[in-house]
């Protein structure tokens, strides 16, 4: 994916007095990699994703996927481009949850059996053999959200945009969705959208978007360790890292509260044995 | 106020072959002046039961009680003005040309001099943070800009309780953070809030209590630290877990909850050891 002095702006009255959703973004992502897009809310994330599967058209500057440019060729950049949503009530329409799954593959026309190998590969890859026959709306969000993920792979895009997929989900559906979106890294390039710092914190970089500017292309661990980057970006370390920074532990290596505890037992000469 | 769920079940479709219970026997209170937080899985019950706090849905069985009284006897309107429900992403429903005049839809509807609808509107988006909004289009702003206008919209009704589903989903962190700031104050104020979240983190720092709803039963209530010490620590807040684990060698880390609490109990257990 590639983006050169990209600039969208809603259509409005007075366009004089309303700034553009996003304002000369450019940044490359190499095949294979694994990005992270962060930023406040009206930052310009989704625009961003719009853009990038032709759902939107840019007023200047290019944009190329897969060396093709979305707006022009939006069906040929869909096949190797997939998007999850935020929602996935929104995005479940057959009755079952395998149809559901070749829903996108019925659309491209592939021969039903290579069709019936692929959805079962996907539906396997998102930990849900057995649920072929259930009907989607009797599964949890993290499942339903599972199922859509589902149908992006097996489409096989070589590119998986994720638009805070896991923000409508409680957190037993998070930590399952997660699990599978995070398997994904070095098979597939991935760009994920998310307010959750946490969710971001292996990837290879992470971009952060603000009023529309891309204020950050770094590592994660150039940004946790960045007060004036997170506080400027309206971003808040989740808690475990702000309670390891306030302890004067080093977050690099934190993650979950287990790291934690073992950190300060690290430091108070229990750190071995007990658990 | 003083609101009471007595045995309440509810059953969507009740009679018919998709008949499903949401709530199976529910019984709560909720206290003037306290910040209760209802948690659980999604299909828990959690939306359900919020919408019996102002008989939005009424139980297929059991009482809501308002002060004592059942709610059924009171009038409804005024039981809705009394207890303002925010429903989830409820930015949606905007549609008025300005967002001043969309806080001002349901106080106009009150029977109120337009002085008093000026000074509540004024009043409700000031709370929020919100007043320098108040005369641009709500498709010109942001998703967090739009939801502290749609909850304006509730606030200007006064209501003694307010009900929100979700608040804090999809915003960024600090608006979430300020969001929270918000309920804080109300409590502060003397208002009565329930809400509803995913994110136990965020209910570690600003419920008084948390019912824990399971299959739409309660599974647990309580004051926070009552009811995250007992649960598997998977259903804990960060602070809870890293505590849980902590107290295993070192007794002394007790039952913190806040962040503060936390951080306080783990400096001590650091100095402790030098």
């Amino acid at each position: 994916m590639s983006c050169k002095n990209l600039t969208y702006s809603y259509p409005a009255a007075d366009p004089t007095t309303v700034p553009p959703a996003l304002d000369r973004v450019s940044f490359d992502v190499r095949a294979g990699e694994y990005v992270g897009v962060l930023g406040p809310n009206g930052g310009g994330k989704s625009t961003l994703v719009r853009l990038l599967n032709g759902l939107l058209r840019t007023d200047s500057g290019r944009v190329r996927v897969a060396g093709l440019d979305p707006a022009a060729q939006p069906f040929e950049v869909r096949e190797r481009l997939g998007v999850l949503f935020q929602n996935p009530e929104n995005g479940l329409v057959a009755p079952f949850v395998e149809d559901d799954v070749a829903f996108g593959l019925e659309n491209l026309g592939v021969p039903r059996d290579r069709m019936r190998e692929r959805v079962a590969q996907a539906i396997r890859a998102v930990g849900l053999a057995g649920y072929e026959r259930r009907e989607p709306h009797t599964l949890s969000g993290g499942e339903k959200q599972r199922v859509a993920l589902a149908g992006l792979l097996a489409v096989e895009p070589e590119i998986l945009v994720l638009d805070e997929p896991t923000s409508m989900l409680d957190a037993a559906g998070r930590r399952e969705v997660l699990e599978h979106i995070h398997a994904l890294k070095g098979d597939r390039t991935v760009l994920h959208v998310t307010h959750h710092l946490e969710e971001v914190l292996d990837a290879d970089r992470v971009l952060v978007l603000n009023a529309g500017r891309l204020v950050a292309d770094v590592a994660p661990e150039r940004l946790i360790s960045d007060a004036d980057l997170l506080r400027e970006n309206r971003l808040i370390l989740p808690t475990t890292l702000r309670l390891a920074l306030e302890l004067g532990l080093s977050p690099a290596k934190l993650r979950t509260p287990e790291d934690l505890a073992a950190a300060v037992r690290g430091r108070t000469g229990k750190g071995t044995g007990v658990r | 106020m003083r609101l009471e769920l007595r045995d309440v079940r509810h059953v969507y479709a009740l009679g018919t072959p998709f008949e499903v219970a949401a709530l199976r026997g529910v019984s709560l209170g909720v206290e003037p002046g306290e910040i209760l937080a209802i948690v659980g899985g999604t299909g828990s019950g959690k939306s359900t039961l919020i919408q019996h706090l102002n008989l939005l849905l009424e139980p297929t069985s059991g009482e809501v009680l308002v002060d004592g009284a059942d709610a059924r006897t009171l009038n409804r309107g005024e039981l809705r003005r009394r207890v303002g429900l925010v429903f989830q992403f409820p930015e949606a429903a905007l549609f008025a040309p300005t967002f001043a005049e969309d806080v001002a839809f349901a106080p106009r509807r009150m029977d109120l001099d337009e002085d008093e609808v000026e000074s509540r509107v004024r009043d409700a988006l000031r709370t929020l943070g919100a007043e320098r909004l108040a005369q641009r289009s709500p498709f010109s702003l942001s998703g967090g800009e739009r939801r502290r206008v749609a909850i304006s919209g509730v606030l200007a009704m006064r209501p003694e309780v307010l009900v929100l589903d979700e608040p804090t989903a999809g915003l960024d962190p600090a608006t979430r953070e300020e969001l929270l700031g918000v309920i804080r104050a109300l409590r502060d104020g003397g208002g009565t809030v329930v809400f509803v979240s995913h994110e136990l983190d965020e209910v570690a720092e600003v419920a008084d209590r948390v019912c824990v709803l399971e299959r739409g039963s309660i599974r647990a209530s309580g004051k926070p630290a009552e009811v995250f010490y007992a649960e598997e620590s998977a259903h804990a807040p960060a602070t809870v877990r890293a505590a849980l684990l902590l107290a295993r060698c070192y007794p002394e880390v007790g039952r913190p909850v806040s962040f503060d609490e936390t951080l306080a109990t783990i400096r001590g257990v650091l100095e402790g050891s030098r």
